[in-house]
């Protein structure tokens, strides 16, 4: 029973932390399994005490900085994101706000009118267009050329 | 004398200063904190994680909460505190993850007895059988053991701070070394006769 007390000391005497008084002393100096046990526990202390402790690889405060500046990069990134799809779903909202009222009001049908319209005036315009589009096309083209010359010359200079 | 990580100093006022800085913005205060706390964290680390390679990512990973976490930090307690129940989180979830996707054994930190180049303070130790074993041992206990014993003998790691980081009673803490150190003796005890 005793045995049984002490051992549960063994590791606080071993590390210097419990002095064994006179009881536990003379308990230690008769009994050969307490004795063994507090050699092991000093031989287990002196080694804990010497081991090696592993220093940080050389680089490893320039990695961990990369580390925190990806890992914010990334996060602003997301905080970015996150605002504009909420800006997104705002405007979203208002359009969606202000159609529905449009409609209730009786402006759409006016609106649908009017689209009909605008529609039918860009068919026209095409139409006109059309026959005379390839002029169209290469005057673009030269002038087109022209500017980029104009601003290569420029450059040079 | 052998090789240990003295837990950085006892400036508290340095070190409220340097979080102030690192609060502000300032990449320069951050690079110091790594550089100041870089080997106690690893080695906190590498002793409870046998893989070199993943004990650094974690590593870099309890820095990257640190950066997190400073705008939340209030200096109530050290920072080493701090540090160590952070460690202690990933640790835990490490383990955690491990158990899910074991993977084979990697190479250990502190070098087996085949280990290349071997410290100054490897070569003190006599026997390197004995050393591995005693390796193989800890990696036998639980992780929050494992952690307990890896942090106790770091220089200027107290009785103290492991009681603060773990919100446990400094008693609680004292019979939890103890039941580690005799679990750990039991493991050792044909070797170390």
């Amino acid at each position: 029973m005793f045995c049984d007390e002490v051992l549960d000391a063994i590791e606080a005497i071993a590390a210097g932390e419990l002095v064994p008084d006179g009881r536990v002393a003379s308990h230690l100096g008769s009994c050969p399994n307490c004795a063994s046990a507090l050699a092991h526990a000093r031989t287990l202390e002196q080694l804990l005490q010497r081991r090696t402790a592993p220093r940080a690889p050389a680089q490893f405060t320039a990695r961990t900085l990369t580390r925190v500046r990806r890992a914010r990069w990334r996060n602003e990134q997301f905080v970015d994101t996150a605002f504009n799809a909420a800006i997104g779903l705002v405007v979203l909202s208002l359009v969606g706000g202000i159609w529905m009222l449009l409609e209730r009001i009786g402006i759409i049908s006016v609106g649908h009118e009017a689209l009909g319209l605008v529609q039918g005036g860009v068919l026209l315009l095409a139409q006109r267009v059309g026959p005379t589009l390839p002029l169209y096309v290469g005057a673009a083209a030269l002038l087109g050329c022209a500017l980029v010359v104009w601003w290569w010359a420029e450059r040079a200079a | 004398m052998a090789e240990r990580p003295r837990q950085p100093g006892p400036d508290a006022a340095g070190e409220l200063e340097l979080i102030a800085r690192c609060r502000s913005g300032d990449e320069s205060a951050f690079q110091e904190l790594v550089d100041r706390y870089k080997d106690f964290v690893f080695a906190l680390i590498a002793r409870t994680i046998p893989d070199r390679a993943r004990a650094e990512d974690l590593a870099q990973e309890v820095f990257l909460r640190v950066h997190r976490g400073l705008p939340y930090f209030r200096g109530e307690a050290r920072l080493t505190t701090w540090l160590y129940r952070i460690v202690s989180n990933v640790c835990v979830q490490e383990h955690t993850r491990a158990a899910r996707h074991p993977s084979p054994p990697a190479p250990s930190v502190d070098g087996g007895p085949g280990h290349a180049a071997p410290s100054a303070v490897d070569r003190r130790f006599d026997d390197l059988e004995l050393r591995d074993r005693l390796e193989k041992a800890i990696a036998k206990l639980p992780p929050n053991y494992r952690l307990l014993i890896a942090a106790h003998y770091l220089e200027g790691v107290h009785y103290e701070t492991l009681a603060e980081a773990l919100q446990v009673p400094l008693g609680t803490v004292k019979t939890q070394l103890y039941r580690a150190k005799q679990q750990l003796r039991r493991l050792l005890e044909d070797e170390i006769r």
